[in-house]
């Protein structure tokens, strides 16, 4: 019964996410048009551009056409599983399926996804952004972790429901490494969910959309899925991470506010992005490997208990 | 990250309101002097052939039937909508319209065809013009318009050859 | 007097060569030179005299001299002084001692004049086929006067194709172009990129050739050419029309009313100021800041429409005729124009204010695509580009026309040699250009429009302008003909010569600079290729059906 349960509760996950991504795509594209001055499309355009991608002809392109399609079934279905782990205004709905270092692999994956699209394109443009993408992974991906083992020292556990409940700020002492890590990744966020300054393998006015440039009808569409689901997911993992407040409330309450946050974290992104000149790959990294040494400063503090 | 400079320039965007206008459904109207599809007025019309002679795209043909009858054809497929051929007519028979949303899956929707009874001169029997200053600036001879194809011939060389003219018709390409 | 004592130099360094010289006024001087002693002449003027070397022009005189012709154009600023130095070359094989070794700027030019006037410049390094098309015959020359307009020459060769250099080794080679989302024009550049890095490229562009020298030299009347040369540019057309008209002008010593100077200067500025306001945007949505792309041509946009009230339409003015301009400026129209003046000063103060501080975009523009005072030298660049390197240059001032000699106006340099520099003089011109026609607006006179010219032009006459358009001097050369037509007409638009330091200036650089390098001298790719050749496609059009086209876009092409 409990195994049941907590099937049907990641389920629902999935299908919260798979429901609420576009949705919040529309909000950062209608309030983008905002800041811009411009009419913007209706918040809902997303699921017409999704359904309408989705109906097109399916072309088999580029270099390798099969590994093109793996590429994006296993882009989609990587983040849907991280959606299943995931709390989503409740406790995590797959506690006993995996725990944090799952979770970690899991969006290491997500990065390999675009990676193995771009390898598939075989066009020059797509492997610069798959080069581009590759040495973004390698600065990025240990952030996440950290912040996760932080979490983790601090409250002695891999459970994801552990973990995953502000824990970073679950230290005996006043948790320094957990501001720390709050700063850090509210800085280094934008990457995360690849949008600007930070979009730089997919660049659209340097290298064409790198990687996705041989995609076009269902698949781009379930590539754009998979990166409007991103989007939710790292809000989600970051509101649980490190904003818990309130959503220990009551049922409908506490899920409101969990939403609240995760809304305004998009917005935050979407202000961020509007504002902002896409950096440089070197300036990028540099700016990574900053974050990272002080990510490891705050990991040695979670060690000593701060 | 420069924050303030970040601010300020959100405040900029933000001052500005929304200014896109639903464009299709609403339309900015356009000003007195727009120079939209330009319009002929076969009432007005001598046919004294000024505005064939000073369109720069060549979108204006004229061609005499016979000798009563004078065609004038507009194309409308390169117009460029500079307006010379309003400025130059001499009845104000071509006006420049508002029209500019002329896109159209049949040329015919753009296209003018005015048909032009000339008097003749009642000695020589010919239609005649006086000199007019358009004299001063227009094209020198060697072209034809031919109406049925829709496109003018011209000489195709830039320089006069010493030989007679007749020939030059011969050599026409589109 | 300047012109009468560069004559005087040329004649005491080189004696008996200089055969002929005009001197229409005293910013013009035409020197007819010997074919032998072209190149030192040149390189006399642009090392010792340090002239600013402008284009070369190939004509064929074939029918009024017998002989082919050669002119360099070099330009005198501090001395006010535009210079043209001829020569007649023989009508069979026609050659020229090339000067690009010593004027390096002259590299394009050259190439030019040999593929469609066929003239061969004797020691040019590099004589790759430039504008004609791949598949069109050697030994066939489009603007020579016995091809006419409309031929289509006899073995033209579809499937011939370009050939590429050979890329440096350890090099890979990106395509970029021609179709690239920040390229609007098409244009190739064949990129040698080691890891992220730019070792190198080629360029192969000319691919939006429409012909219109040919026509203006054939088909049009003086008249019709300034609404096709308005035609050359989508951005700067009011540039090409007004210089062509003044070239004209001053080749048939023609003085517009005064009110018709104000009117072009006014026109002109309103040109200027669109086109820096759209650059900016387009620059910040190159490095990938679109709100600030958006505002930018949101403060732009009430400019289109006084614009389009005054000329009839938002872009394509079709200002000028011979001898004066189409339009006039009424009081009305002053008055809005006034307040738009206002609201635009108002609303790009602070956009440039927060902009200067903006370390984010500082990031991606400082140091990049740096063009040094050697290179403007060198590469003959124009405009921003030049300005930017504190090269204190502007046809506004140097060669004044319509009536930028009564006004009072900056010339706005920095320092930085890179794209931030050109950035922020372009930024601050806008603030000049709305001075300028404030000052127009309040001095300008009651009177006609337009001359009545009575009688025909008079021919064989050279006449130069220089135009500094938004991206750089526009220079326009005429000589006069018969027929109520030019018997040449050549026009080098400012991205000619800046086009040419692309690679100089993209070398060594990340890939990832590349576009707003390329985006920082404003290319304008239709501007640069206008012309000349004639649309072949149009007597073989091949339509292709979709499957066709489906296919085509499917099969991958190794």
């Amino acid at each position: 019964m409990k195994t049941l349960l907590s099937i049907l509760g990641g389920l629902a996950n999935v299908a919260i996410v798979l429901l609420v991504a576009p949705f919040f795509q529309g909000v950062l594209r209608k309030i983008t048009a905002l800041i811009q001055s411009r009419q913007g499309p209706p918040i809902w355009q997303p699921y017409f551009d999704l359904l309408k991608l989705l109906g097109k002809e399916d072309i088999e392109s580029g270099e390798s056409p099969l590994m093109q399609r793996f590429a994006v079934y296993l882009s989609l279905a990587t983040v849907l599983t991280v959606a299943c782990l995931v709390p989503m205004g409740f406790t995590a709905p797959m506690n006993a399926a995996g725990d944090v270092i799952l979770l970690i692999y899991l969006l290491t994956l997500c990065g390999i996804c675009t990676l193995l699209a771009g390898l598939a394109a075989g066009s020059t443009y797509s492997l610069l952004g798959a080069s581009r993408e590759m040495m973004t992974m390698i600065a990025l991906e240990p952030l996440f972790a950290v912040a996760i083992v932080v979490g983790a020292v601090h409250t002695q556990s891999f459970r994801l429901d552990t973990v995953l409940n502000g824990s970073v700020y679950a230290s005996a002492a006043f948790p320094w490494s957990g501001v720390i890590m709050f700063g850090v990744m509210l800085l280094s966020f934008q990457a995360f969910v690849q949008r600007v300054p930070f979009d730089i393998s997919e660049a659209e006015t340097e290298i064409m959309e790198g990687p996705l440039m041989e995609y076009s009808g269902p698949k781009l569409a379930l590539f754009k899925y998979a990166q409007m689901a991103k989007l939710v997911i790292y809000s989600a993992l970051f509101v649980t991470l490190f904003v818990p407040w309130g959503t220990g409330l009551m049922f409908p309450l506490g899920w409101l506010v969990f939403w609240a946050k995760v809304t305004g974290l998009v917005l935050l992104v979407t202000l961020v992005a509007a504002t902002h000149a896409r950096y440089r790959i070197d300036q990028a990294i540099r700016y990574f490997a900053a974050l990272l040494a002080v990510a490891l400063v705050a990991l040695v503090l979670a060690s000593y208990g701060y | 990250m420069s924050v303030l400079s970040k601010l300020k320039e959100t405040l900029v965007c933000l001052k500005a309101g929304r200014v896109t206008l639903p464009y299709p459904a609403q339309a900015q109207p356009v000003p007195e002097k727009f120079r939209g599809r330009p319009l002929f007025d076969a009432a007005k019309c001598t046919g004294c052939g000024g505005c064939a002679n000073n369109c720069p795209a060549r979108e204006i043909l004229l061609f005499d039937l016979c000798q009563e009858i004078r065609i004038l054809q507009y194309l409308g497929r390169r117009c460029a909508y500079c307006g010379r051929c309003a400025d130059v007519c001499p009845e104000k028979a071509i006006t420049m319209s508002h029209e500019f949303e002329t896109g159209t899956n049949s040329i015919g929707d753009i296209q003018q065809r005015v048909e032009l009874f000339m008097s003749t001169c009642q000695r020589c029997g010919r239609c005649f013009k006086e000199p007019s200053a358009l004299e001063q600036l227009k094209l020198k001879g060697y072209r034809v318009d031919d109406v049925a194809h829709e496109r003018w011939v011209f000489r195709s060389k830039s320089y006069l050859d010493t030989e007679p003219v007749v020939d030059d018709i011969k050599i026409e390409m589109d | 007097m300047v012109a009468r004592e560069k004559l005087n130099q040329l004649k005491e360094k080189f004696g008996g060569a200089v055969q002929r010289a005009d001197m229409p006024c005293n910013e013009r001087l035409f020197v007819f030179v010997e074919a032998s002693a072209l190149k030192a002449v040149c390189q006399y003027l642009f090392r010792d005299l340090d002239a600013r070397y402008v284009i070369s022009i190939g004509m064929d005189d074939r029918p009024f001299s017998g002989k082919f012709m050669v002119a360099h154009d070099f330009a005198f600023d501090q001395d006010h002084l535009l210079c043209s130095v001829l020569t007649h070359l023989p009508a069979d094989n026609p050659k020229v001692d090339s000067i690009s070794d010593v004027v390096p700027a002259a590299n394009w030019a050259e190439r030019e004049i040999r593929d469609l006037v066929g003239i061969e410049p004797v020691g040019h390094r590099y004589l790759k086929r430039l504008v004609l098309p791949d598949g069109w015959p050697d030994g066939v020359h489009p603007l020579r006067k016995d091809f006419a307009w409309n031929q289509v020459p006899e073995g033209y060769d579809d499937t011939r194709e370009f050939k590429f250099d050979e890329p440096p080794e350890g090099c890979t080679v990106v395509p970029f172009g021609p179709f690239h989302p920040t390229l609007d024009e098409p244009a190739h550049f064949r990129l040698y990129i080691e890891g992220e890095m730019v070792r190198g490229c080629e360029y192969r562009g000319f691919m939006v050739h429409r012909g219109i020298e040919k026509l203006a030299e054939s088909v049009l009347t003086y008249n019709e050419i300034p609404m096709m040369a308005e035609r050359i540019c989508g951005i700067c057309g009011c540039v090409h029309n007004v210089a062509y008209a003044q070239a004209v002008e001053s080749a048939a010593a023609i003085k517009p009313p005064p009110r018709a100077e104000y009117i072009r200067t006014i026109m002109l500025e309103i040109e200027r100021l669109h086109s820096h306001l759209l650059w900016v945007g387009l620059a910040c949505h190159i490095v990938g800041f679109d709100t600030l792309f958006m505002q930018s041509w949101r403060i732009r946009e009430p400019l289109m429409w006084i614009a389009e009230k005054i000329s009839g339409n938002r872009k394509t003015y079709a200002l000028c005729v011979i001898g004066g301009v189409r339009w006039d400026i009424t009081a009305e129209v002053k008055g809005e124009l006034r307040k738009v003046l206002d609201k635009l000063e108002s609303e790009w103060t602070p956009v440039v204010a927060a902009v200067s501080k903006d370390k984010n975009i500082q990031k991606r523009t400082r140091g990049i695509g740096v063009a040094d005072r050697a290179l403007v030298k060198n590469a003959g660049l124009v405009g921003p580009v030049a300005r930017s390197a504190g090269v204190n240059m502007d046809c506004r001032r140097d060669h004044p026309y319509a009536a930028y000699d009564r006004l009072d106006f900056d010339v706005i340099t920095e320092n930085g040699c890179d794209v931030w520099s050109r950035v922020l003089v372009r930024a601050k011109e806008v603030f000049e250009s709305i001075k300028i026609i404030r000052q127009c607006l309040e001095k300008m006179e009651d009177g006609p429009l337009q001359l009545t010219i009575k009688d025909e032009l008079p021919v064989g006459r050279i006449g130069l302008s220089s135009v500094e358009a938004p991206r750089g001097e526009s220079h326009h050369f005429v000589i006069t003909g018969e027929n109520n037509r030019p018997r040449r007409w050549r026009v080098r638009a400012p991205t000619y010569q800046n086009l040419q330091a692309i690679p100089a200036m993209i070398k060594d650089q990340q890939l990832a600079d590349m576009t707003i390098s390329l985006g920082s001298i404003d290319p304008c790719f239709s501007c640069t290729d206008r012309m000349e050749t004639i649309d072949l496609k149009s007597g073989a059009t091949k339509v292709w059906t979709q499957e066709e086209l489906l296919k085509l876009t499917r099969t991958k092409k190794t």
